[in-house]
């Protein structure tokens, strides 16, 4: 039996209309994740944007802390239901499965999430006063809580670094590239 | 929208145009279905600033569906076009029309405007099909200006 291999990818590296405003550094598909995907075979899964449906496409923009509520996890629970069923047919079938989230994000951070427990009240905070810390963004943390509630084994992960302050394009491909490329090898190889 | 590169415009696409090939192996781009030869819709898609709404393969996905006509909804009620590209001779276009038609009037959204491959026809006659299709279908100016600044 032929194992597939699938990479679950935030939903904004397939459409960048999914960006709070200002946040598009695409028109649509961030081509570069896509590249890096397809040509080593990988099949590309989708995951629905939390932030999108839950606060609109006008949305302003947001903190880890201020997603960080029952409301919010319960929607991402939701979500998570509603896609969790196709993760698992793969997982289950012993397809290969790795996870390409969108490291800085509050909602799809992997590696890194933006954190500024005061943010609140009149949205007029100055330029990127936010902070990186390495945490799972509020979505990831709902998605890998329902895997593991269906009995599934954790999936590799990592981030595309779009919403780390400054996005530097060269290096987040060639850390994804790393990334795809140390899959499959065995460290206690000689 | 300073500093914002967002197109504005994005496309419902089948589980089978998102993924050409859905064995192990590269899927390059312009592979062929099995039977069946097809462009490479995700990159006519990109090359035309596009974004994408990935569906998903045949069969039950309610929940899921739901969340997707939940987001179709959101951009098209603000200012966001969308249309949909179907593969002619598969179930409904690969399109999930008859549960997402529903959900999305529930919403107050008309069925995107919609293109259908050809799989018996050239591919590459096809893809540039699909390309002036892209390029020619925005929303109305008055539309766009409305929401778009």
């Amino acid at each position: 039996m032929t194992h597939a291999k699938v990479a679950l990818i935030a939903n904004c590296l397939l459409n960048q209309n999914a960006k709070v405003c200002e946040g598009a550094h695409y028109r649509g598909v961030v081509n570069p994740v896509v590249e890096a995907l397809r040509s080593r075979g990988y099949e590309l899964l989708q995951l629905p944007c939390p932030e999108l449906a839950f606060a609109g496409v006008r949305r302003w923009w947001a903190v880890y802390e201020q997603y960080d509520t029952p409301a919010y996890r319960a929607h991402c629970r939701r979500l998570a239901q509603a896609i969790a069923p196709r993760i698992e047919q793969h997982l289950r079938r012993g397809d290969e499965v790795i996870l390409i989230g969108l490291d800085g994000s509050p909602s799809s951070g992997v590696r890194f999430t933006s954190s500024k427990p005061d943010w609140g009240g009149r949205p007029n905070r100055p330029e990127d006063d936010w902070d990186i810390v390495p945490r799972r963004g509020v979505w990831i943390e709902e998605l890998e809580a329902e895997l593991t509630r269906r009995g599934l084994p954790a999936v590799p992960a990592t981030g595309w670094a779009l919403d780390m302050g400054r996005f530097d394009e060269a290096g987040s491909r060639r850390d994804l590239e790393q990334f795809l490329d140390s899959r499959g090898i065995d460290p206690a190889a000689p | 929208m300073s500093g914002d590169a967002r197109g504005w415009r994005m496309a419902l696409l089948p589980h089978t145009l998102t993924n050409p090939r859905t064995v192990a192996g590269a899927a390059l781009p312009g592979a062929a279905l099995p039977g069946a030869a097809l462009p490479d819709a995700l990159g006519v898609l990109t090359a035309c600033g596009y974004g994408v709404l990935q569906l998903p393969p045949a069969g039950e996905h309610g929940l899921l569906l739901a969340v997707i006509a939940d987001q179709i909804a959101e951009y098209a009620h603000h200012g966001y076009a969308v249309v949909a590209i179907g593969v002619r001779g598969e179930p409904g276009g690969g399109l999930h029309g008859r549960r997402l038609a529903p959900l999305l009037r529930h919403r107050g959204v008309a069925p995107p405007p919609r293109f259908s491959l050809r799989p018996d026809a050239d591919a590459a006659a096809e893809g540039q099909r699909l390309a002036a299709f892209l390029s020619g279908y925005d929303l109305p100016e008055e539309e766009q200006r409305r929401w778009r600044v």
